[in-house]
């Protein structure tokens, strides 16, 4: 037997070219992003306006194209081109790019469509282009409402992302907030939701009770939050289509810090009685609640890892805020921090890899990622204070929100929703038109 | 054969010390960690002046406040809730309603549970010297509303406090 | 029965044979390495030593200084790893999953309710190494030339041939300076992968791409090796962008095949 391997070791030697061939390693290129041109789509003439409200978007390829560069620059790995310098125009580079005049302006990449309107429908295709290697690298149609164009634009900025890196993309989501306005004594918080770019805002609340950390269900069809509703602080369940809400459970005390499991059936939350926080469940269907916490001291921030076996939360059981990980039963709690300052707000990555967190140290507010053993953790960003970041559903950017100084009277006091990603390098203001706190990121609307 | 049990032998050498440096790492690292942890917790910073403070009634402050991250009620804030047992005690049919708060230096849910372990201390505080439990409800804003709006540790200081509000 | 017996008594003895035949060929190989030449590295190093082209030189820095700012006191995870006794595993069946999303990705994509997808037309990339030669435009003339001038710079190492790779260490650099401007990472790549792509090329004496290969090239439509694909395309984009490549004026045959190794680990972790 062993012969037998040795001769067939030899006779793979023996097939191996004699000749030794000039290697040589590349192993540092430019880091600067993508160079992408995003041609106008060509919208096809005769084709009718969209009018949406009070506004008329004459020229709907346009505005698509505009919403698709500026979700590739704020991704931070994509640098599209000023549409000035394009040499060709958009009807014609859609059906033959001439690649010579795009590889001219330095564009390694082009994007190019067409968009119809007719009896109500907006028919939208586009084509990204390899400009180096001349081939057409993803080309796909999409026939909507005309109405949805904005939904068109980001889907297809998840399909350029995705081709173009790798992986999964992140526009077409939403995000839920917490609007904030008035004064910081007495803030007037309401429910809001917005997509990923911060347009099509929608209040879900009006305003009259408290309302803190809502958070996405992962059909991205419910929200559970906690509301100060009649002045008892209680997790609530809201559906966004409808807009029906319910408490979830009946708790004879405050329960908060919600979220969903990752199949959407159950609820964990904190429950705080007597002085003490214990991490419970509750199943939506059954509403069978189960106690998964039994200590003395505060737990809360509970999260799912991915695959729903494993539990991220905050406790103070060691006498300060540090972060542990135990089994979905609540077994095998196990401390991951260990580093200097206090830990909160841990969220499992959708990747399932890493932990988001929030970190307090020197009285300054850090949000970071470590490794869900807790080894490798790496700070993003540092500042006055700053909390509670949640994922994007590619696992590549977190939201979080970030407050400001202010003096007696409030004066200079924000709070303003920030994006970051892994890298620590990419980070970005989400513009909302109030102030905004306590963001949770959908995921892909379409899947 | 004779090299093979020799191999065998390094190795297991090898893994026993590997083994045992990682006791030794182990070791310190909890030192460090403790020691880190003292520090935060000495930090003695209750707020004793009288500036937001409203009354009950006459000689009755209506608040008590904490040091950063406790619960723990101090001496002058035992004082102020003896007075309050006393006034509930005179008058039977007030209830009221303790609320917890926090300062803006934490983040939000672990505040929440704050607020509702420091309103609960001055609570049990209240229960010991006579007054029923049924007179009193609980609730916690965490950090969500602040009596000074200052970024300032005399503002955190004062925003760490538990309210006694009448609730009828 | 015997008639097969005989055969494979035959092939077998055949191999051992060849075996035998090749052994000593592979036994020669290290005879052939030359003794260390001590030529003088520290002039071929005054020539040539810009590793990287000017732009990412700067794009490096600009990142460094970035550095900087980020804040992290943690020691290193290798250290932190002894600091914890009970680990918690991470999720065994992580990949598992991973696995079948990317399956999923891979069915043609449907988009629910709202919006219904026409039509998808992607074409499977094949490449097509006629082409490559045609598209060179007239704007790397001016490239061209500029190379020229630096052949004539380099001239003087090229007798001091290093045996091992058949390119004086002057000549690798200034091919890898080359590449290395004209290569964009794709930066989304998850750098826990070990991603190595590797071209290989046929030159002409200009330093024009006649045809490049993919090594691996099964890879680019495996399912579940997206960011390989995407690695691939940016190495086979930076090759084209790159030409001519900045080859030595003389030795043609040496070079003419040349081999390019893409490992993006090292960039993307830092």
């Amino acid at each position: 037997m062993k012969r037998l391997f040795f001769v067939i070791f030899c006779f793979f030697l023996l097939i191996r070219p004699t000749v030794a061939l000039i290697e040589v390693d590349i192993t540092r290129g430019n880091l600067e992003p993508l160079p992408i041109a995003v041609s106008s789509l060509y919208h096809e003439q005769g084709s009718q306006e969209i009018i949406q409200g009070e506004k008329i978007i004459k020229n709907v390829g346009e505005e698509i194209s505009k919403i698709i560069e500026a979700n590739l620059k704020r991704s931070g790995l994509f640098n599209p081109l000023k549409k000035d310098s394009f040499l060709q125009s958009s009807d014609i580079a859609h059906i033959k790019p001439r690649f010579e005049d795009w590889r001219l302006i330095k564009a390694q990449a082009l994007v190019s469509g067409k968009v119809t309107i007719s009896e109500n429908r907006l028919r939208t295709e586009f084509r990204l282009w390899d400009v180096i290697a001349a081939k057409e690298m993803i080309a796909l149609a999409f026939s909507t409402t005309p109405d949805n164009w904005r939904r068109v634009a980001h889907i297809i900025s998840d399909k350029i992302y995705q081709r173009l890196t790798g992986e999964e993309g992140y526009f077409d989501t939403r995000i839920v907030y917490v609007s904030e306005t008035g004064k910081k004594t007495r803030r007037i918080k309401k429910l809001a939701v917005m997509d990923q770019d911060g347009a099509n805002v929608k209040y879900l609340t009006l305003g009259n009770e408290l309302v803190l950390t809502p958070r996405f269900s992962p059909t991205n069809q419910l929200v559970t939050y906690l509301s100060y509703f009649r002045n008892f602080p209680r997790v609530y369940l809201l559906d966004i289509e409808t807009g029906v809400q319910e408490v979830v459970g009946d708790f004879p005390g405050m329960t908060f810090a919600p979220r969903f499991s990752p199949d959407g059936k159950k609820i964990i939350m904190s429950f705080a009685k007597d002085g003490n926080s214990d991490i419970f469940t509750m199943d939506l269907a059954t509403r069978v609640v189960e106690k998964i916490t039994d200590h003395s001291s505060i737990d809360t921030s509970p999260s799912y890892s991915p695959n729903g076996k494993y539990i991220c939360f905050n406790s103070d059981r060691s006498g300060l805020q540090q972060i542990y990980v135990m089994r979905s039963d609540g077994s095998n709690v196990k401390r991951i921090t260990f580093g200097k300052g206090l830990y909160g707000t841990p969220v499992w990555s959708p990747r399932g890899d890493l932990i988001a967190f929030t970190k307090v140290h020197n009285n300054r507010f850090y949000i970071g990622v470590m490794r869900a053993d807790g080894s490798g953790e790496r700070l993003l960003t540092e500042n006055f204070y700053q909390e509670a970041p949640s994922w994007s559903p590619n696992g590549r950017v977190l939201i979080f929100y970030r407050e400001t100084r202010s003096d007696e009277e409030g004066k200079g006091f924000s709070a303003k929703l920030w994006s970051i990603d892994l890298t620590g390098y990419n980070e970005r203001l989400i513009e909302t038109e109030t102030d905004g706190s306590d963001p949770s990121w959908s995921s892909l609307l379409s899947k | 054969m004779d090299y093979l049990v020799s191999i065998k032998k390094i190795l297991l050498i090898a893994f026993a010390a590997v083994a045992l440096t990682a006791c030794a790492t182990q070791k310190k690292v909890g030192k460090q960690v403790s020691a880190e942890a003292e520090a935060e917790v000495v930090k003695s910073d209750v707020y004793t002046g009288q500036e937001t403070v409203e009354y009950l009634a006459t000689g009755v402050p209506d608040r008590v406040f904490f040091a950063t991250n406790k619960s723990v009620l101090t001496t002058a804030a035992r004082d102020t809730l003896r007075k309050q047992a006393a006034w509930m005690r005179k008058n039977k049919d007030v209830t009221v309603t303790i609320e917890g708060h926090a300062d803006e230096r934490g983040t939000r849910e672990y505040n929440l549970a704050l607020g509702e372990r420091r309103a609960n201390a001055a609570k049990d505080y209240l229960l010991t010297y006579g007054v029923s439990g049924e007179r009193i409800t609980v609730i916690s804003y965490g950090k969500e509303r602040p009596v000074n709006s200052a970024s300032t540790p005399v503002a955190w200081s004062q925003n760490r406090r538990s309210v006694t509000v009448k609730a009828n | 029965m015997t008639r097969s017996i005989f055969l494979s008594l035959l092939f077998h003895s055949a191999m051992i044979v060849l075996t035998a035949l090749s052994l000593p060929f592979m036994k020669r190989m290290p005879i052939d390495l030359p003794p260390i030449v001590s030529v003088d590295l520290i002039q071929i190093s005054d020539i040539t030593n810009i590793p990287f082209a000017p732009k990412a030189r700067e794009v490096l820095e600009k990142i460094k200084k970035k550095k900087e700012r980020v804040v992290s006191e943690q020691a290193p995870p290798s250290k932190k790893k002894k600091e914890k006794p009970d680990r918690i595993p991470l999720p065994d069946d992580l990949n598992k999953e991973k696995k079948k999303i990317v399956k999923k990705k891979q069915n043609p994509e449907e988009i629910k309710e709202l919006i219904r997808q026409d039509s998808e037309f992607e074409k499977k990339e094949l490449f097509d190494p006629n082409q490559v030669a045609a598209l060179i435009d007239k704007s790397k003339v001016e490239q061209a030339e500029t190379s020229k001038k630096e052949k004539k710079l380099t001239q003087s190492n090229i007798k001091k041939t290093s045996f091992t790779t058949g390119l004086t260490l002057s000549e690798e650099d200034a091919l890898k300076a080359q590449i290395f401007g004209c290569w964009s990472l794709p930066l989304g790549l998850p750098y826990e992968e070990n991603l190595l792509v590797r071209i290989k090329l046929r030159l002409k004496p200009d330093g024009t791409v006649l045809r490049s290969t993919i090594l691996d090239h099964e890879r680019m439509n495996t399912p579940g090796q997206r960011f390989y694909k995407v690695l691939a395309e940016s190495a086979l984009r930076a090759v084209r962008i790159c030409q001519p490549l900045r080859v030595p004026p003389a030795g043609y045959e040496r070079w003419k095949d040349l081999q390019l190794n893409f490992n993006a680990n090292e960039m993307l972790k830092g």
